[in-house]
């Protein structure tokens, strides 16, 4: 079936490229979105003086949301909360879900300390009530504290939970309603992300990536061209035929 | 690791005490603060169990008397203390009480014009929170005073105060005249210009636009007016913004929009994305997924283009599923079936569909037969008979509202006649209990249910009366609550109708004829209307039936020609006029106590009020007279020829002769027909 797949060179392929007109303030303006929804303040405030490109929020605020997302990787779940409250208390007042999920993930660091007495005091006292105001916290909390039955905790259907992929999980929950919370861009339209549903917290840069990667995979379908393969170099490779 | 949780039973009392006691330093105080603030946050319960314990007033004070000092250890005491506040009044009225009685509020307020933004953050945020909730005092638009502050809020650079100036609007502008007023005040200009602001200041002014725009088309039109085009395209921009709030509260001030003035979004295309984001937003798992279901309800209530449209994006189908997810939270139950219960209000399409999703087979235990019954039914119509015993009062009231959209449906009928009892069994049981409900609100939908549920088949008519519904219908029909008497008599009307002899001798006997009488003469037009239609059904069909009205010396009639001759309510006359017409179409004796209630022989020389009805704007009520007027005057009856003349002499035939091109149809053909009998004993002149 080869054969019927058209042949791009480099040259056409090149041409069509230089045709297609990228402002750089955008790209700036992906770079600095990418900065910023990293947390790198020092580059972000650096690149903001080279390139004049403005954030769109206040890059001090970017160091206490860091400080947050870090306490939450490291496990300090209830210094974390605790640097919420003092940034916005609206944030975990009104997002029961994500309040919800910081508890739950404070209960699973105690197991993980093996303090079972105060782990099960605080599942009674701060999530038990939780759950009975909503359902899916219930049975999510009944997930956790299974924890609490296993001796090989690391060996049992819910010891997920104690993996270090579930303190980002909720890391990036936290930074992300921080993040909004802080937005301050403009209503504008937004031109760049190909989903308008994306979590703020997800920069933007990653996602053209992975449009990139499937544009690609469907154009393979149908032609041969200068395909991109080491993103990290964007070097066009001569089409394969 | 800091205040753990261990000890914790015995410290709120302790910590109350931090706070309150006099000798504790700042440092102290401020460190109990935070941890009192730390410890409710999110947390409704500990809320309670502080605002029991009296935490409200102590952080109060300390908010009070930090106010009053002016260095930097009093700013972070302010902070921390409005905060605390703030999260006492989120989400809580119980919070909201407590904070307004300590008396925060104008200390907060002060808050407001402090020189450190902190505090100026904490104390518009905490009054946001108050504002959110119903018990927050009203704001007096109309002071100018007040007005001048407001726009002062909404002028202000810090996004939190904005927010507030905005939550003041949507929680207290309810009158148009305050929606005017506002608008005037250069408001909904400023309100638009925040549209572009931050997500906070977009979020808050489409709230507030929604409540200016809420019932009011002349403040719409000025948001529309001629350089506002680009208002309204900034606000369907933000339905498809990336946050789903916002998307929601976009749909929400486009929808009261076009709830106020019909004549804006015709677009059929721009109709079906609103209902296409609405649905996707109630995917969402938190309060924007059930507040959706709110928006998509009041989206298509009463507008049937909507919901056909609706019907062809396959709304139904996709609330059902919603709806079969489960575990579901109240509030979000209740919206979906609020908006099952609109979507089928009018369609039949859309109830056929909603009924023919997954049809199951259902066993079910008939209580009141005491065998087992096995049906084919919808699983749709399982569940929302579930949701007839829910926990919630909401969800309840909802699911009445949804079977009486269904049961309007011709192929819940066509069921029941082949199915047999699924119907009367498993949902007339739970309505006739729902009767008995605490919340009025609840009784008033199960009213609402059982009248169309009665109005059809006699088979759920006795499964009706059986269980009782009778006997809790005429209790009802005695409440204080005019609702609830209304839907009472309503259902009680339905009941009534095309039934067989004995059934309506049994509601008769039940009703007796004194509160019959007095719900004739109820103080609420409403309720007499429905009252005088239950007698209609009551004396249609056999003769006999007409006997009732004249037990007990006619108390009942002469109630209903009380109501003849003095209601101000066209719909009270017309109902009045039908039974009489009804009644005039017995017996000598009956015809002859008709003619006795609408002319009665006081001596007084007032124009008859025959007359006054055949004159009337209403042509139902035109038409019930003119019914009268035939049925008094048929020519074979021995009296006939009396009573025209009677009636010739009271002006009657010259007004039916100015009556002859009457522009409606009706009233034409009865005028011929009345005017036909009275020349068959001359044209009375001689």
């Amino acid at each position: 079936m080869a054969t019927s797949k058209k042949l791009i060179t480099r040259e056409e392929w090149e041409k069509k490229l230089n045709d297609v007109k990228i402002r750089k303030e955008d790209m700036n303006r992906l770079v600095m979105n990418f900065l910023v929804t990293e947390g790198y303040v020092d580059a972000a405030e650096k690149f903001r003086m080279e390139s004049g490109t403005e954030p769109d929020i206040d890059l001090a605020t970017i160091t206490d949301r860091m400080a947050v997302k870090k306490a939450v990787q490291s496990g300090n779940v209830e210094d974390a909360i605790e640097k919420v409250n003092d940034l916005n208390p609206e944030i975990l007042d009104t997002n029961p879900q994500l309040f919800f999920h910081l508890q739950q993930q404070r209960l699973i660091e105690l197991i993980r300390k093996g303090k079972v007495e105060e782990a099960l005091e605080f599942a009674q006292e701060e999530l038990a009530p939780r759950g009975e105001e909503n359902q899916s916290f219930l049975e999510e909390l009944e997930r956790t504290v299974a924890l609490l039955a296993f001796e090989d905790v690391s060996n049992c259907p819910v010891g997920e939970l104690l993996d270090i992929a579930q303190r980002l999980k909720t890391a990036s929950e936290v930074n992300a309603a921080i993040l909004t919370s802080q937005s301050h861009e403009k209503g504008e339209k937004e031109h760049l992300a190909c989903d308008n549903r994306l979590q703020p917290a997800d920069p933007k840069l990653p996602s053209l990536l992975k449009m990139l990667i499937w544009a690609q995979n469907q154009l393979d379908e149908k032609a041969a061209y200068p395909r991109i393969n080491d993103l990290s170099t964007a070097t066009l490779e001569d089409p394969t035929v | 690791m800091p205040a753990s949780s261990a000890s914790s039973a015995h410290r709120p009392e302790d910590l109350i005490s931090r706070l309150s006691s006099a000798a504790a330093e700042d440092g102290g105080k401020l460190k109990a603060l935070r941890e009192l603030k730390n410890q409710i946050i999110g947390n409704r319960t500990k809320k309670l169990s502080y605002i029991k314990l009296g935490a409200v007033p102590s952080v109060v004070s300390i908010l009070s008397s930090a106010a009053a000092e002016d260095d930097a250890s009093s700013a972070s005491l302010l902070v921390q203390s409005a905060a605390a506040v703030g999260s006492f009044a989120c989400g809580l009225d119980a919070g909201v009480k407590a904070v307004l009685d300590a008396g925060a509020f104008p200390h907060l307020l002060s808050l407001i014009s402090h020189p450190n933004n902190k505090v100026v953050d904490a104390g518009a945020r905490s009054l946001k929170m108050i504002y959110q909730s119903k018990l927050a005092p009203k704001y007096d638009f109309l002071e100018e005073k007040n007005m001048e502050f407001l726009i002062s809020l909404l002028n202000n650079e810090n996004e939190n105060v904005t927010g507030l100036g905005a939550s003041i609007i949507s929680h207290s502008c309810e009158t148009n005249v305050e929606q005017k007023e506002l608008s005037d005040a250069g408001v909904l200009k400023r309100l638009i210009s925040l549209l572009g602001g931050s997500l906070c200041e977009r979020d808050a002014s489409l709230e507030s636009l929604a409540t200016v725009f809420k019932g009011n088309p002349e403040v719409v039109s000025m948001f529309l007016g001629p350089e506002s085009g680009r208002a309204l395209s900034a606000v369907t921009e933000l339905t498809k913004d990336r946050y789903p709030r916002t998307r929601l509260l976009a749909c929400m001030c486009l929808i009261t929009i076009r709830n106020a003035s019909p004549c804006y979004l015709q677009d059929v295309e721009q109709k079906t994305k609103l209902i296409l984001i609405l649905l996707e937003l109630l995917d969402d798992p938190g309060q924007v997924g059930d507040e959706a279901a709110f928006a998509l309800s009041s989206l298509i209530a009463e507008k049937e283009d909507l919901q056909q449209l609706a019907f062809e994006e396959n709304v139904a189908d996709k609330l059902c599923n919603h709806l079969q997810k489960g575990p579901l939270q109240a509030k979000r139950i209740q919206g979906i079936l609020l908006a099952l219960a609109d979507l089928c209000s009018k369609l039949e399409s859309c109830r056929s569909r909603l009924l023919s999703l997954q049809a199951i087979m259902v066993a079910t235990r008939a209580s009141s037969l005491d065998l087992d019954l096995t049906r084919e039914t919808s699983q749709v119509l399982k569940l929302v008979t579930d949701a007839l015993t829910h926990d919630s009062a909401d969800v309840r009231a909802a699911a009445c509202s949804c079977m009486k959209s269904v049961s309007r449906s011709v192929k819940v009928i066509i069921q029941n006649l082949s199915a047999g009892s699924f119907m009367n069994e498993v949902i007339v049981i739970p309505l006739v209990q729902l009767l008995h409900d605490t919340s009025t609100s609840v009784q008033v939908a199960a009213l609402g249910a059982i009248s169309n549920i009665v109005v059809e088949f006699s088979k759920h008519k006795s499964v009706f009366i059986q269980c009782g519904g009778v006997k809790q219908l005429v209790q009802l029909s005695k409440s204080m609550e005019s609702a609830i008497r209304l839907n009472a008599v309503w259902a009680l009307r339905n009941l009534m109708f095309l039934s067989d002899n004995r059934c309506k001798e049994g509601i008769f006997l039940e009703l007796t004829v004194s509160t019959l009488t007095s719900l004739i003469c109820d103080p609420e037009p409403s309720v007499q209307e429905q009252a005088l239609a239950l007698v209609r059904n009551l004396v249609d069909g056999c003769v006999d039936s007409i006997e009732y009205v004249f037990l007990e010396d006619g108390l009942i009639l002469h109630a209903i020609g009380r109501q003849v001759q003095s209601a101000l309510k066209a719909e009270v006359l017309v109902q009045g006029m039908y039974v009489l017409s009804n009644v005039a179409s017995g017996n000598e004796i009956h015809k002859e106590a008709v003619m006795h209630q609408l002319f009665p022989q006081d001596g007084s020389t007032t124009e008859p009020i025959m007359i006054k009805h055949l004159q009337s704007k209403n042509s139902q009520l035109r038409t019930a007279s003119a019914w009268a007027l035939v049925n008094l005057t048929f020519p074979s009856n021995p009296g006939a020829s009396s009573r025209v003349a009677k009636l010739w002499n009271a002006g009657v035939t010259s007004q039916l002769k100015n009556m002859v091109n009457d522009p409606c149809l009706d009233v034409k053909l009865r005028v011929k027909t009345a005017l036909g009998q009275f020349m068959t004993f001359g044209d009375g002149s001689t």
